[in-house]
C-alpha cells in the first residue's frame, strides 16, 4: 500500500544544523519530515521554485542523462525508514522496460521534481514516523524557519 | 569489443584529478587538474563545497552508507546500459568552464551539457577518461591562475588538503 505525498514544505531546522522535507498527502493526514543536508535541500528548493540556474545543477544533468536516451521518470517511493535514514526507489522507463534504482529520498525527490513525476510513501514508511514527534518539531520551529514554500 | 562509435579528436589532451583543495575563507573549493602524461601543468577550477566534498568522495573511493548524487547517476547509466564513454571541458565563456559528457548505448552516442565538476564526479566513478581541449587550454583564465599562485604561496604554510566533517 503506497500513499501520494506531497511537498509540503522545506525548513530549515536549527537544532541539527539541517534541512527538513515536509511530505504531506492530500487529506493533510499523514506528514513525512526527511531531514536533508544543505546541498540536498538547495537542489529541492530550486526544483520548487522553479529558478533556472545558468548552468545544470546536479540533478538538472541527471535529468539530461535520462533525457539523452528517453528514459522516464514514473514515479519515486520512498520505501523504507531505518534509523532515521530513508530509503528511495525511483522507478524508470526506458524502452519500454520497467527499471527500479535505489537512492536516498532527497536525490529521489529533486529528481521527481524536475521529471513532473509523482512521489509516494509505502504505508510501513508512514506508520513507523510518529506524527508527534513532528508536531514537537514544528512547535520548537520558529516563524522565520519556515520557507515560502506552503503550497 | 566494439570501437566507441567516435574516437577523441586531435587537440584533446587528457588530464587527471590531482586533487581538490580548500579555497581559504569561502565555501568554494579548487579542483587541480594535472596532465596525464605527467607533463607538468596543473589546471585549477573554482567549484562549490558540494561539488568538492562529491569528487573528493569519488577520489578517496568512500563508501557511503546511501549512494550519493553522483552514485546514483552512476545507477541510473548502469540500469539503462548507458556508457560514460569520455568527458570533456570543452568551453570557457566569461570564467566559466563547460563540459560536456559523451555517453554511449548500443552504439548510440549522445552528448550532455554538464559542469565540469559533476562531469568529472561521474567521470571518477565510472573511470571514464577526461580531456581538455587545447583551445580551452589556450584560453583559460590565466588572471584567475595568477591570483590563485599568489594564494597559494601566501597559504603555503597552512593550505591543506579538503578534510570533510
Amino acid at each position: 500500500m503506497i500513499t501520494q505525498m506531497h511537498l509540503k514544505g522545506l525548513m530549515f531546522d536549527p537544532y541539527n544544523n539541517a534541512y527538513i522535507v515536509v511530505l504531506r498527502d492530500e487529506e493533510g493526514h499523514e506528514m513525512l519530515p526527511i531531514w536533508v543536508g544543505k546541498a540536498e535541500a538547495g537542489a529541492i528548493s530550486m526544483a520548487l521554485e522553479n529558478v533556472a540556474p545558468p548552468r545544470p545543477m546536479t540533478h538538472d544533468f541527471m535529468k539530461s542523462v535520462l533525457d539523452a536516451y528517453d528514459a522516464k521518470v514514473i514515479s519515486v517511493v520512498i520505501t523504507d525508514l531505518n534509523e532515521n535514514t530513508y530509503f528511495a526507489k525511483i522507478h524508470l522507463m526506458y524502452e519500454d522496460s520497467e527499471y527500479t534504482v535505489d537512492a536516498r529520498p532527497s536525490d529521489a525527490i529533486a529528481l521527481a521534481l524536475r521529471s513532473n513525476a509523482p512521489v509516494f510513501a509505502k504505508e510501513t514508511v508512514l506508520n513507523k514516523q510518529s506524527s508527534e514527534e513532528l508536531e514537537q518539531w514544528l512547535e520548537n520551529l520558529k516563524p522565520e524557519d519556515f520557507g515560502k514554500l506552503d503550497s | 569489443m566494439e570501437q566507441p562509435p567516435s574516437s577523441p579528436d586531435q587537440g584533446l589532451i587528457a588530464y587527471k584529478v590531482d586533487r581538490v583543495l580548500d579555497e581559504t575563507n569561502t565555501d568554494t573549493k579548487i579542483l587541480v587538474l594535472s596532465r596525464q602524461d605527467g607533463q607538468l601543468d596543473t589546471f585549477p577550477i573554482w567549484i562549490g563545497a558540494a561539488e568538492g566534498h562529491a569528487i573528493k568522495l569519488a577520489l578517496d573511493t568512500t563508501l557511503t552508507p546511501r549512494p550519493m548524487s553522483h552514485d546514483l547517476i552512476k545507477s541510473i547509466a548502469e540500469h539503462l546500459n548507458v556508457h560514460v564513454r569520455r568527458i570533456v571541458i570543452g568551453d570557457v565563456k566569461n570564467s566559466t568552464y563547460y563540459a560536456t559528457v559523451y555517453l554511449e548505448n548500443n552504439g548510440v552516442e549522445r552528448t550532455v551539457d554538464a559542469r565540469p565538476s559533476d562531469a568529472i564526479s561521474l567521470a571518477l566513478r565510472t573511470n571514464a577518461p577526461l580531456y581538455i581541449t587545447e583551445d580551452v587550454l589556450a584560453r583559460r583564465n590565466t588572471a584567475n591562475l595568477d591570483l590563485w599562485l599568489a594564494k597559494q604561496d601566501k597559504n603555503s604554510m597552512n593550505q591543506q588538503e579538503v578534510r570533510e566533517s
